[in-house]
This record gives structure tokens, C-alpha cells and sequence, in this order.
């Protein structure tokens, strides 16, 4: 069709040829919205990750302040509900998840050689349906009256939304629709960016970039998206599901017409427990470069490591229902998934030993990147032995639903993910935006969140232990709660004033005069063989690659004995281009990909209020399906 | 410098000792929902299961702790330091660190497995039945097999009575949302299920009052759907079913109950 259409000249297609030409010379906030260029999509993906991550941490404040003592009226539990609901979907959905897709913008293409993802107006559109699915799921605070006078709108089934709690006889109003709309529409985020980066990893990488040479973040990025890309479905089939009960009255969860509450749960935690290792697994890519850079020693057991990612990712599948021991499975099922989850812990373990192995005998620079990364390891290593003692299933059904769980999953997210990704922000933010981040800022934004994080999370594993349950906007006197309850509090705001210090970081770097060198940490991937900022083309030459940690050996050689020794002039990033950069073909800037992802949100709030606006929303997203596929390259 | 060093990786096991012990310590027996003190059989075999995998998990967390704090505080880098020698790997030590925890691990699950299955099976015929509904946000409890003069079964609200060191056979079902029972000295919990029925069994071995409450999210009222057990000897149990059933009962029925028939539909 497209070639019909350049056989019989087309007013249209000119038009649109001259917008895409013109739309490259465009700077300042439009160079921005038509941009198909990875890195500036990645610090789009990061910036507004970061911008719900201090949205989700004030709905963590609230939650804290609502039980740093007994009986509190911070908020009323119909506020308390829906926050906590939409504090649990942001840090995952909106946080975690977006955080990780930035870094796999940023740094996998770099690291295979690339010039760009194998899809970049898809990569764009990727990053526009998960704005707009966060825009569309907090636009739900709105919904509920006057947002002044405390009347909130947004969900308030919790993030795992259990049927039939989310039915509309239970939960009116129009919280828990945005919600099961908003996380489709994220859905098809992920899925895009799952399958572009498949394919970027799979064809694009540089010559002589075999499987086995490529860096561990671009195995945990090439993991994650099948995870992604296989897990997605799941949870988008229990969502149209749950959408039909509440739009349409049909039946699946619905107990008196015959449904099953049940159903739900396992669809939820069979697309949720993969979920976790979406989560984990980019961080611990990030730990994987981190450690070996700063101690200056290759990965301890790369395969060993490779491979335990992999097995983790294999083994994610297999014990959903964990999450679901007290629901009355029976022994068997229980017995079962109790093995399985035991299971997983072996994996697990051999990536925090290899981990130390590589720090041992290292020469290790006690930078911030690589205290974040410390922090990882030993914060996911109590996740982890916590996650064991809930595989001991009988003794889980004392700790399942309290606060001892919500200790563990956020040792996993938070003192992992989250730390991981902190050590990622620092590591590579020179390579980005050309200054280096202030060391001693950081150095105390790690120790504040570091302490805080543990007088945060620590209790509430006692608080667990002590019989306290997951979810209550509020508890009695005399319980033996109160203390423990108060410290966790005080540790949110020690962590809130972290992020403080690390806002506070990033303006007083953005007025540093100086500029980062190429390769200001001595980095063993390609990414440091490039000058800081990358410029658009990435490489003027795309380079052949001979080793795992090719930069490294462009710039050591080892001698007889092992020990590497520096190569005269080697592998400086600050050469000049050999090829005239005017030569290279990169991907032109689009207007569709953001057309495309509004009509996504149309839709959704067309099949709440009003089907005539669904029209509208298709109307958008045929447009922008039909000017990206015809749309001619500038030239 | 070296003094500095074993400073700290003498202090940091001991940090994390102290830790435990305050974990363990800062739960105070008479907390009223302790999961430390059990009173009951199957509360103290799920006490003593998590302790059996407590300290073998304490005892990896302090060693990949100090071996994380040692090995960066004695491979920091100093001035003049040469460029480590590049080791990529050791196969038989991964192999040792895959087959170890493998092995540990294996081990927990011969107590699991056996727990899951004892305390799985149903309740005992001869047990005293109760049919536990929940119903946003309150506690129904009936009593199938104590009926009154006109055939009706004994139904109290959030105050269920028990004889004690005799097996509870409790029959739970919802009548809206996916509630859980849970009394923590007494047993773990179970959820509540709205179309079908889980079944459980507990006992109270020693008499006394035991606070639990819902523990799966229902809703704006989960904070507040508590329940007492009150454990009392057989003859203190009797006369409490004789004042029920003469109509004097109060237990349990707050001023203003719903009327939860209605309510449920």
C-alpha cells in the first residue's frame, strides 16, 4: 500500500513528510514530544517514574501518619482505603516498573552497539500509553466530589483487587474502573516495550556481541521483557474479566449468579508473582555492573549468574500460589507450592554469593553507586530469608496478611529494587547529562535512606509477628503495637528526607560547571567508550566486539600472571568520529506515536461515562494508527 | 587501620545479634495477638516451625552480612593500590554455594510438609462444630449441635465461647467478601470464602480470653471486625450455653447489631 501510495504523488503524504523534516530541526518541548531517540524517551521514562515515586512516598507519609499511634484521625478509612490502594498500584505499576524500562532505554543499546531499540517510534509510544495510564489512574482521585474537602475517587480494593471486593456491590463509584482500565493501559506499555526490547537484544547488537559476551543487565533486560511479554496476558484476561462483571453484569466473580472469588486470585498471582521478578531482576542487572566496576574485577561466575537469572525467571511461573496458602487449596496444592517456593530460594542465593565473591579480592571504590549497591545486597538478603520462612507454610499462616509480609516484599522492593535502581541513577547519570552527581550529597542520601529504611521496615516485621494484619486504617490501644508503629513512622520521614537530599542533588548538580569525562568510574561496557552526553547517534562507528567486557580489554591487557595491565592510549572515549556523522541513518522524529497512545485513555473513560466517547477515543487511535503506518521517513 | 577493621567486623555480627534478640524479646507475652505465645496446639506447632527455619535464616543472614561488611572494608581501595587480579570465577565453589543452600533448604521442607498435613486434615467427628460466618464487619458463630427448646441453633455474635482442651471443628463461609478468621495465639488463619466452605480445626489449651481479628481486606470496616475467643473449663462452658439458651444471652451482640439475614441476602 505504501508503495502505491509513493507511486501517485499525495498532498497528504507530502504534508506529512514536511512535518516529519521540519519536526527534526524542532528544539526545546517539541524536539521532546516527537522524539524517537532512546536515551531522551529513557530520562522521559525516568523523570516521570521519579515524579510518581514522590506522589506514591507522599501516600506512604499519610498511610505512616495515619498509624504512627492508635486511634489516629489523619485520615477517615475511606481515604485510607483508597490511598493505600493507590500507593501499592503507583510504586509498581508507576515507580518500579517505568524506572527499570528507563534504564533499559538508556543503557541496552549502548551496551550491544546499537544505534537505537529495533522500534523506536514504538518505544516512543510505549512511553506515552504509560503516561498517559498514570495520568488516567490518578485522574480517578477526582472522581469522588470535592477533592478539597477530603472526597476521594481513586480505588479502594487494594493493588491485588480481590473478587469480590471489587464487584460494584462492594466497591461503587468509579475508583476500582480506573483502576482496572488504567493497569490495561499500562499493560500495553509494558507489552511494546517487552517485545522492542526482545527483538533489540535478539538483532541489533554489534558484531562479535554474542549471547555469552553480553553485559548482565542486557541478559536481566532480555529476561524481564519475556517475563513481561508473557506475563502481561494473564493479568490483562482477569482485568476484562473483572471490567465485564462491573461494566456489562457479567458473571465471573459474581458468587450468586455461580462465579469464582477464587478465579481472580490465581489469574492475579499468576501474572503477580512473575511480577515481583519484573521488579527485581533489572536491579539486580544493575548490582551486576555496578560491583565488578567499582571493586575493578570482572563478575564473579557470569554464567553462573546468567543462568540463575534465567532459572529465577522459569521458577517465577511455578509458585503463585504462595500468595494464597491460608485460602483453603488443600494439602497438596499447599505442599506443592511450599517446595517450589523453597526452590526458589537457590537461585536467589547463588546470584548475593557471586556477588560477594566479586567484591572479594577487589579493589573497591566506596562511591555512591556502589554504597546503593551494598545496600542492595544487604537488604535483599532479609527479603529473602523472609521470603524462605513463608515458604514453611504452616508458619506462614500466622504471618500471611500482616505486617510481617509487608516488611518482606518491601526489604524486595524497596531495600532491593529500589536501591538497585539508586545505584543505577548515580552510576550512569554522568553518561547522560554530562555532570557528575555530588558524591558527599550522595553519600548522605545513602545513609539517610539506609537508616531510615530499616527503622521502617524492621518493626514491621515485629508488628507482624505481633499479630498485627495488613491493611487496617487503624488500631487499638494495647496491643503492644504502639512503639513499634511510632519508629516506622519516624523511619518514612527519615527516607522521605533522603529523596529530599537527592532532589536537592540534582538542581545543585544541573549548575556544576564541570563536566563528567567519558569514563569517570573506569567502566568496563561500551556505554563509557562513548563522550558524556552520548551524542544521537551513539556510536560514529559501530564497533566489533571481542570479549565480554570489551571496553575493559580495550584498556587492560593482563600479563602472564593475571593482572591486567593498562594499554597504552587505549579506549579513550573522547576520540573524534572516524565516518562523518551526517552519514548515519537515525529513525526520524513522529507525532503518531503520541497520537496513538491518547486515544488509549479516551477509550477508557468513553467505557466508564459515556460510549460516545469511545467513539471519539477510537477515532484518535485509528488516526494515529493509520499516520504511523503511512507515514513516510523525512529525507 | 587494622584495628579499625576488626572493630567493625566484630561489632556488626554482634549489631545484628542484638537485633534478633529484640525481635524475639520486644514481644511481650501478654501482647494480646503474640504469635510467640501460643495457647493452643496448633498455634505452638506453627510457633515451633517458624523457629526451626528462624535460625538457620538468622545464622545465613549474619554471614552474608559480615562477609559483605569485611569484604568491603578490607578490599577498599587504597592509594596506591594495583589493579586486582581478574578471577572470573570458580566453578566448584558455585557449585558449593548452589548445593549447600539446596541442601538446608530440602531439610525445611520434611517439618513443613509434615505440619502441612497434620494440620490439614479435617476436624475430628467427636469435635465441637462451629459454623463461623462472616459478614462484613462482624463475626457469626453458631453452634449446629447446641439447639434450644425450639430446635433452633445457638448463634452469638464476635464472641465465640469454647470449652477448653477440646477440638473446634469451625466451618467458615462468608456471606459477601473474602473475609479471614484468625485468632493468632490460638491458630493461623484461614480465609473465609463467600460459595464455599473452608474447614479447620483448633483447640485452646489453656483457658483464657483470645483477641483475633479479620485479616483479609473487606472493605471500610476491616480495622473494626474483631472477635474474641473465650476459653473456659467444660462446666464454665455449660452454664454459659444454659444462660444463652434461656434468652439471657448477651455475649457478643453489641447494642444495635444488624440484622445481618437481611443484609447478607
Amino acid at each position: 500500500m505504501a508503495r502505491a501510495a509513493e507511486q501517485k504523488p499525495s498532498p497528504i503524504l507530502d504534508a506529512m513528510r514536511q512535518i516529519r523534516e521540519d519536526a527534526a530541526s524542532y528544539r526545546g518541548i517539541w524536539s521532546w514530544i516527537t522524539t524517537v531517540d532512546h536515551k531522551r524517551i529513557g530520562i522521559m521514562y525516568g523523570v516521570t517514574a521519579l515524579g510518581f515515586f514522590l506522589l506514591g512516598g507522599i501516600e506512604a507519609l499519610l498511610i505512616r501518619l495515619q498509624l504512627s499511634t492508635p486511634n489516629a484521625r489523619v485520615l477517615d478509612p475511606d481515604q485510607y482505603n483508597r490511598i493505600f490502594t493507590m500507593h501499592g498500584t503507583t510504586m509498581i505499576f508507576l515507580v518500579v516498573m517505568p524506572l527499570s524500562a528507563a534504564f533499559f532505554n538508556l543503557i541496552t543499546p549502548l551496551m550491544i552497539g546499537a544505534r537505537d531499540v529495533a522500534f523506536p517510534r514504538l518505544n516512543a509510544f510505549s512511553y506515552w500509553v504509560f503516561l498517559a495510564g498514570g495520568i488516567f489512574m490518578n485522574a480517578s482521585f477526582f472522581t469522588g466530589g470535592n477533592i478539597l474537602h477530603g472526597e476521594l475517587g481513586a480505588p479502594d480494593a487494594g493493588w491485588f483487587g480481590y473478587a469480590p471486593l471489587t464487584l460494584n456491590r462492594f466497591s461503587p463509584g468509579e475508583g476500582v474502573d480506573f483502576w482496572a482500565l488504567g493497569l490495561q493501559i499500562l499493560g500495553i506499555a509494558s507489552m511494546a516495550s517487552g517485545f522492542n526490547f526482545i527483538v533489540t537484544i535478539l538483532n541489533m547488537r554489534a558484531p562479535g556481541m554474542t549471547l555469552f559476551r553480553m553485559p548482565l543487565f542486557v541478559w536481566m533486560t532480555l529476561v524481564t521483557s519475556f517475563l513481561i511479554v508473557f506475563a502481561m496476558p494473564v493479568i490483562t484476561v482477569a482485568l476484562f474479566e473483572l471490567l465485564f462483571d462491573r461494566l456489562f453484569d457479567a458473571n465471573f466473580f459474581n458468587v450468586a449468579k455461580g462465579g469464582t472469588p477464587l478465579l481472580w486470585q490465581h489469574m492475579f498471582w499468576l501474572f503477580g508473582h512473575p511480577e515481583v521478578y519484573i521488579l527485581i531482576l533489572p536491579a539486580m542487572g544493575i548490582v551486576s555492573e555496578v560491583l565488578p566496576t567499582f571493586a575493578r574485577k570482572p563478575l564473579f561466575g557470569y554464567p553462573f549468574v546468567v543462568f540463575s537469572g534465567i532459572a529465577i525467571a522459569f521458577m517465577s511461573w511455578g509458585v503463585w500460589a504462595h500468595h494464597m496458602f491460608t485460602t483453603g487449596l488443600g494439602a497438596i496444592a499447599n505442599s506443592a507450592f511450599g517446595v517450589s517456593t523453597i526452590l526458589i530460594a537457590i537461585p536467589t542465593g547463588v546470584k548475593i554469593f557471586n556477588w560477594l565473591a566479586t567484591l572479594w579480592g577487589g579493589s573497591i571504590s566506596l562511591k555512591t553507586p556502589l554504597y546503593f549497591a551494598i545496600g542492595f545486597i544487604a537488604m535483599f538478603t532479609i527479603g529473602g530469608l523472609t521470603g524462605v520462612t513463608h515458604s514453611i507454610v504452616p508458619s506462614d499462616y500466622q504471618q500471611q496478611d500482616t505486617y510481617y509480609v509487608v516488611a518482606h516484599f518491601h526489604q524486595v522492593l524497596f531495600g532491593g529494587a529500589i536501591f538497585g535502581l539508586f545505584a543505577g541513577i548515580y552510576y550512569w547519570y554522568p553518561k547522560f547529562t554530562g555532570r557528575m552527581l555530588y558524591e558527599g550529597l550522595g553519600q548522605v542520601q545513602f545513609w539517610l535512606m539506609f537508616i531510615g529504611f530499616n527503622l521502617t521496615f524492621q518493626p514491621m516485621m515485629i508488628l507482624g509477628l505481633l499479630g498485627m494484619p495488613r491493611r487496617i486504617y487503624s488500631y487499638p490501644q494495647g496491643q503492644g503495637w504502639d512503639a513499634w508503629n511510632l519508629v516506622a513512622t519516624v523511619g518514612a520521614f527519615l527516607i522521605a528526607t533522603s529523596v529530599l537530599i537527592f532532589i536537592i542533588n540534582v538542581i545543585a548538580t544541573a549548575r556544576r560547571k564541570e563536566r563528567a569525562e567519558a569514563d569517570p568510574w573506569d567502566g568496563r561496557t561500551l556505554e563509557w567508550s562513548l563522550p558524556s552526553p552520548v551524542p544521537a547517534y551513539n556510536f560514529a562507528k559501530i564497533p566489533t566486539v571481542h570479549a565480554l567486557d570489551d571496553f575493559w580489554h580495550q584498556k587492560y591487557a593482563e600479563d602472564e600472571s593475571g593482572r591486567p595491565v593498562p594499554v597504552a592510549a587505549g579506549g579513550s572515549g573522547e576520540e573524534e568520529p572516524e565516518v562523518d556523522v551526517h552519514g548515519i541513518h537515525m529513525p526520524s522524529p513522529s507525532f503518531f506515536p503520541l497520537i496513538t497512545a491518547l486515544g488509549l485513555p479516551i477509550i477508557a473513560t468513553g467505557l466508564i461515562y459515556d460510549p460516545a466517547i469511545v467513539a471519539v477515543g477510537a477515532a484518535v487511535l485509528v488516526v494515529g494508527i493509520y499516520g504511523w503506518a503511512l507515514e513516510p521517513a523525512s529525507e | 587501620m587494622g584495628a579499625h577493621k576488626t572493630f567493625w567486623t566484630r561489632l556488626l555480627p554482634a549489631i545484628l545479634l542484638v537485633a534478633v534478640l529484640l525481635l524475639v524479646l520486644g514481644c511481650n507475652n501478654s501482647d494480646p495477638q503474640n504469635t510467640f505465645s501460643p495457647a493452643g496446639d496448633v498455634a505452638r506447632r506453627q510457633r515451633d516451625l517458624f523457629n526451626i527455619v528462624l535460625w538457620p535464616a538468622v545464622a545465613v543472614l549474619v554471614l552474608v552480612e559480615t562477609l559483605l561488611v569485611y569484604a568491603v572494608v578490607r578490599f577498599r581501595r587504597r592509594k596506591g593500590d594495583e589493579l586486582p587480579a581478574q578471577v572470573h570465577g570458580n566453578s566448584r565453589l558455585e557449585l558449593g554455594w548452589t548445593i549447600a543452600p539446596a541442601v538446608l533448604l530440602m531439610a525445611l521442607t520434611v517439618p513443613t510438609l509434615s505440619a502441612i498435613w497434620d494440620l490439614g486434615r479435617a476436624p475430628a467427628a467427636d469435635a465441637l462444630q462451629v459454623k463461623v460466618t462472616g459478614i462484613q464487619w462482624r463475626w457469626q458463630f453458631e453452634y449446629p449441635d447446641i439447639k434450644d427448646s425450639q430446635g433452633k441453633p445457638l448463634q452469638v455474635f464476635d464472641q465465640l465461647h469454647i470449652p477448653v482442651n477440646k477440638e473446634i471443628g469451625a466451618h467458615l463461609q462468608s456471606l459477601d467478601v473474602i473475609h479471614s478468621f484468625w485468632v493468632p495465639k490460638l491458630a493461623g488463619k484461614l480465609d473465609v470464602m463467600p460459595g464455599r466452605e473452608n474447614r479447620m480445626w483448633f483447640n485452646a489449651t489453656k483457658p483464657g480470653t483470645y483477641s483475633g481479628q479479620c485479616a483479609e481486606f473487606c472493605g471500610l470496616g476491616h480495622a473494626d471486625m474483631r472477635l474474641t475467643v473465650v476459653a473456659e473449663s467444660e462446666e464454665d462452658f455449660q452454664a454459659w450455653v444454659d444462660d444463652q439458651l434461656k434468652g439471657g444471652g448477651s455475649a457478643g451482640a453489641k447494642p444495635g447489631t444488624p440484622d445481618l439475614v437481611s443484609r447478607g441476602e
